[in-house]
């Protein structure tokens, strides 16, 4: 496939676009996108920044005090609080577990999918979809209900007695990333089982021929072909999961035992945007911002050596 | 593209004088109109059940309109999870904010800081039913010795136990706060399936009177300046009390940590708990479960052998706002809201207590249930520091973090308190 | 396939759908028991007295079929809005060669990763300065907005998976650019338009976050959401009745998948056909 993509780079190149000519085109087709994204988002993000450069709390919202440059003092504050660093390796730690746990069941679901006839199919995709579409605080709350020491089923199922889940660092992590995982692989799990009912079935078929295990089939047949739909969903479970707000503080009520269970979105709520430090919860804000982008640019960049193109 | 230069241009006018380019306000300061006819609005919380209270604030508003010609009242009945939101935006847009809201107690202090609420000092003085108010009610509306509302109902809360248990053990129910603690013990060992008493390590609101049973304070404060006291050896004491029920002999750490007052009332309604605190508020859940028919109320004990401990006094304010146009209708409206028929009417509807002494004992004589809670109030009750901090140490989880240390063992009560009370200094002296 | 190896992965994706579908079971269960057996300490995966309470306490709410009009209004507007916009946009990155098309994509990426929590302040004075707020606008510009960039992300795939051939086909045809855009490339990339408004209908669906700070005071402009939170009262929340509401809220959704389930398949694939 990738030589197919290099053939018509070529082809582009050498024959002019019979639409693509004027260059004040496409700027006519991006101008919607532009005009609305321009609007509510990079001038509310500059706004962002701005803020977390000030001494900005309600009482300069309401206008009863005028708001005052602090130049990066919000950002020395934050960077000299050893809990902001235990946060953030916590928040980091856990979106890596979460994106690698959601992206290995989507595919591992995906290739099953292949694999059944239409009644199993149609069970697990529907199952799959109403996970997907439960919203987050609802989800939270009933596997909070399902795992409950006392009153949840799961414990009297798996024999644990009242073993709390909440409790423990490490099993209050655990238990948001599988419900993390329950909604979020769906998404992987449709795309990816998309892309391989893409893939033409007489390559899967030669390479069964030749013998090949599944594990073989999926690592040097079907993951190069599904590379660019691999590329999205990975970028988009990153996003995602380095932001989960609504789980952690439905689940481990704002942030666990003694804040054990904090990442980076809930600190910032709690430590400001709850007690109206907004230019506290700015500076947090840009810094995650940073992080992601950094995160991406990195990871698009590897693509691209690979001879990946955007 | 014109973004790009305007951009520029704003960005380098940040770095040259911040203020000239702040990022947007608003105008919050009073309307200065004060006019006699037209809409009022007026925002109240939403109730899961509804109806009852839509009533008498109907009619309420039936007798306002009728004094007063020319004026129509709309009411809007807010969730209780968004009111942080609602309010903070009708302080910053006050094109849809309303004439009169109601607000949780120990939100006045951050809402005055904020310049949302009206002093109404003066109409509250001159208001001849505001002498029967309790003390602590009027406590929780009073900000630097000024009046911001008036008291709409109060929430306090008291010790649930299970008469079945108690009569097949043999016990009583505790007089004093070191009986409380073998009471629960001697059940737990009894019935290791139940807790004594269920407590909780993020419940601040049933761990408070421990500390003030024990003498200790929150916090200390003059002229609206606070210091935190929870360091002090009598609130170490309290905390030591109420950390002391974790444990495997009465409510595992590793359960009780994590729950909240809530967490702790629902242990109780469904039959796990010998014992909880819980609120008058919390009547109607343990009615729904399991523990229903088979349970009585008495007041929190406090450390001498038959006293009550200091309750937290919570509740609801009904407040007029600084932006309003309609001061001195509003004022009325409050007034009427909160009056002692309404509140009285309200008790009837929706079970919350009444804010007025008299017409609280007047209830109590109809309504049995409540008279544990009535005497928890009449023996007196405390407030929260009356501090816009105080929003802040609440949201940022400082007594919890504080109780949850100790109870999971990663810290002592000496260090978690000295901890707790660096957080609470900060906070008091951010505020100022 | 061998037959015993089919047999067994049947099995266990029936037992993977149960598992997955457990939660979603309890959750419809819980809205069907009485009050009291929700938290009892004989959690039963069934009940024997069903009981409506908790669906008639959801309805009986002020307004609910209003702001179940509002939800479906403004998550209308978002689906048809974005998917025209981006797909406007998606054409423009991958049929054409511009400067500055690479930074743009990735700006686009880079949109998704603000954390919306922070935005709500700085966007609730900009929709009070168009005069927006307690509007169903205040709701829909932004949602627009945050589903924009990953709807263009995803199309660019579809978009380029049409071939280059068509478009000449159609020039030397004497077609105009218009045509060829809206009558040619528009009915390809449908499938494609299908997949992505799948997201931004879900996440305007679900949001409570914009709900509950730029709908102040104009509750007739609510929307559902706002019904659930009634329930999540801090001293003493209604677990049947969160139950019932998101039970309510999640079978539109459920219906809407069931719906474009087929073409959801075959369209997020149509973004590897390349």
């Amino acid at each position: 496939m990738r030589s197919r993509v290099r053939e018509r780079r070529g082809f582009a190149r050498r024959s002019p676009r019979p639409f693509g000519r004027s260059s004040a085109i496409p700027w006519i087709y991006l101008a919607p996108a532009l005009v609305v994204l321009g609007g509510l988002l990079v001038y509310p993000v500059y706004q962002l920044g701005l803020i977390s450069f000030l001494e900005y709390t309600q009482a300069q919202v309401s206008g009863g005090e005028p708001a005052t440059f602090q130049g990066f003092g919000n950002y020395a504050e934050l960077f000299g609080d050893g809990e902001f660093w235990r946060v953030l390796l916590a928040t980091v730690v856990f979106a890596a577990a979460c994106v690698v746990s959601t992206l290995a069941v989507g595919c591992a679901l995906a290739v099953l999918l292949t694999r059944v006839r239409a009644v199993p199919r149609l069970a697990l995709m529907l199952a799959g979809l109403g996970a997907w579409a439960t919203p987050a605080v609802t989800g939270s709350t009933v596997w909070l209900l399902l795992f409950d020491p006392d009153f949840g089923p799961v414990n009297r199922i798996l024999g644990l007695g009242d073993h709390s889940w909440t409790y423990g660092r490490y099993s209050a992590f655990l238990l948001v990333l599988l419900e993390v995982v329950w909604c979020s692989f769906p998404f992987v799990m449709v795309t990816v089982y998309a892309g391989i009912r893409a893939v033409p079935a007489e390559v899967l078929e030669a390479a069964a021929l030749d013998g090949a295990s599944q594990w073989r089939i999926w690592r040097s047949v079907l993951a190069p072909m599904l590379r660019p739909i691999l590329v999205v969903v990975t970028i988009q479970s990153v996003i995602w999961d380095f932001k989960v707000f609504t789980q952690i503080y439905v689940m481990t009520g704002g942030g666990g035992i003694a804040g054990q269970n904090l990442v980076l979105n809930v600190y910032a709520y709690q430590k400001a945007f709850a007690s109206s430090q907004y230019s506290l919860g700015s500076a947090i804000g840009v810094v995650m911002l940073l992080i992601l982008l950094a995160v991406t640019l990195v990871y698009l960049r590897l693509l691209r050596r690979q001879g990946e193109e955007l | 593209m014109k973004l790009a230069p305007r951009l520029a241009v704003l960005l380098a006018a940040a770095v040259a004088a911040a203020t000239a380019c702040a990022p947007q306000t608003s105008d919050n300061s009073s309307s200065g109109k004060d006019e006699k006819s037209g809409t009022l609005r007026v925002w109240l919380f939403q109730e899961v059940n509804n109806k009852p209270k839509e009533k008498v604030v109907d009619a309420a508003l039936a007798d306002f309109e009728r004094a007063h010609e020319d004026t129509k009242v709309t009411v809007e009945y807010i969730p209780v999870e968004t009111r942080a939101q609602r309010i903070k935006a009708a302080f910053n847009d006050p094109e849809s904010a309303p004439d009169v809201i109601e607000y949780g107690n120990t939100d006045t202090a951050g809402y005055v800081k904020d310049g949302g609420l009206a002093d109404v000092t003066a109409e509250f003085a001159a208001w001849d039913e505001a002498k029967d108010t309790d003390p602590t009610a009027r406590q929780s509306v009073t900000v630097d010795g000024k009046v911001y509302g008036a008291p709409y109902f109060v929430g306090v809360r008291a010790l649930y136990y299970r008469t079945d248990v108690f009569d097949e053990l043999g016990l009583e129910p505790p007089k004093s706060l070191a009986e409380l603690a073998s009471t629960a013990k001697k059940v737990h060992a009894a019935k290791p399936h139940l807790y004594g008493i269920a407590v909780g390590g993020a419940y601040t609101y049933g761990a408070m009177p421990f500390i003030w049973a024990n003498g200790g304070e929150l916090a200390e404060g003059k002229g609206g300046s606070y210091a935190s006291a929870i360091d002090s050896a009598a609130a170490r004491k309290g905390i030591e009390a109420y950390t002391s029920l974790f444990g495997d002999d009465n409510c595992p750490a590793a359960k009780c940590a994590g729950m909240g007052g809530n967490d702790t009332v629902t242990a109780f309604a469904s039959g796990k708990a010998a014992m909880a605190v819980g609120g008058d508020f919390s009547h109607q859940a343990v009615e729904a479960g399991a523990a229903k028919g088979k349970y009585a109320v008495v007041p929190l004990p406090g450390v001498e052998s038959g006293s009550i401990a200091p309750a937290f006094a919570g509740g609801n304010n009904i407040g007029v706002l600084k932006s309003t146009a309609h001061r001195t209708l509003a004022v009325d409206l409050m007034r009427r809201l909160a009056s002692k028929k309404a509140q009285g009417e309200l008790f009837d509807a929706m079970g919350f207590l009444p804010t007025f002494t008299d017409v609280r004992q007047q209830v109590a004589a109809k309504e049995p249930f409540v008279e544990p809670f009535v005497d928890t109030l009449a023996a007196g009750t405390k407030f929260v520091p009356a501090s816009p901090a105080w929003a802040t140490i609440d949201s940022s989880q400082v007594l919890p973090t504080m109780f949850q240390e100790v109870v999971s063992g990663k810290k002592d009560v000496g260090a978690a308190a000295g901890d707790a009370a660096r957080k609470m200094d900060e906070a008091f002296g951010s505020a100022g | 396939m061998r037959r015993p190896w089919r047999l067994a992965a049947e099995v266990s994706a029936l037992l993977i759908a149960v598992v997955v579908a457990f939660p979603l079971y309890w959750m419809v269960l819980s809205a069907f028991k009485p009050a009291g057996e929700i938290e009892s300490s004989e959690p039963r995966p069934w009940t024997l007295t069903p009981s409506l309470d908790s669906f008639r306490r959801v309805f009986e709410q002020q307004e609910f079929g209003r702001y179940f009009l509002n939800s479906l209004i403004v998550a209308g507007c978002v689906v048809i809005a974005s998917a025209l916009i981006a797909f406007l946009a998606a054409t423009a990155v991958t049929r054409f060669r511009f400067r500055f098309r690479t930074t743009l994509l990735i700006m686009f990426l880079v949109a998704q990763m603000v954390p919306v929590e922070a935005l709500t302040i700085p966007l609730f004075f900009l929709m009070r300065d168009f005069g927006q707020l307690n509007t169903l606008g205040s709701l829909i510009l932004p949602h627009i907005a945050f589903s924009l960039p990953f709807a263009i992300w995803m199309l660019r795939g579809f978009v380029k998976a049409v071939p280059e051939a068509l478009e000449e086909a159609a020039c030397i045809d004497g077609a105009s650019r218009t045509r060829f855009l809206w009558q040619i490339l528009f009915p390809l990339v449908l499938p494609g338009l299908v997949a992505t408004s799948v997201f931004s209908f879900i996440s305007t669906w679900n949001d409570f976050l914009f709900a509950k700070s730029f709908i102040i005071s104009d509750t007739s402009q609510s929307t559902l959401p706002m019904a659930l939170l009634v329930f999540y009262k801090p001293d003493d929340p209604d677990w049947g009745g969160v139950m019932a509401a998101s039970t309510v809220m999640t079978i539109p959704v459920l219906v809407f998948f069931v719906l474009v389930q087929r073409r959801l398949v075959s369209g997020l694939g149509g973004a590897v056909k390349d």
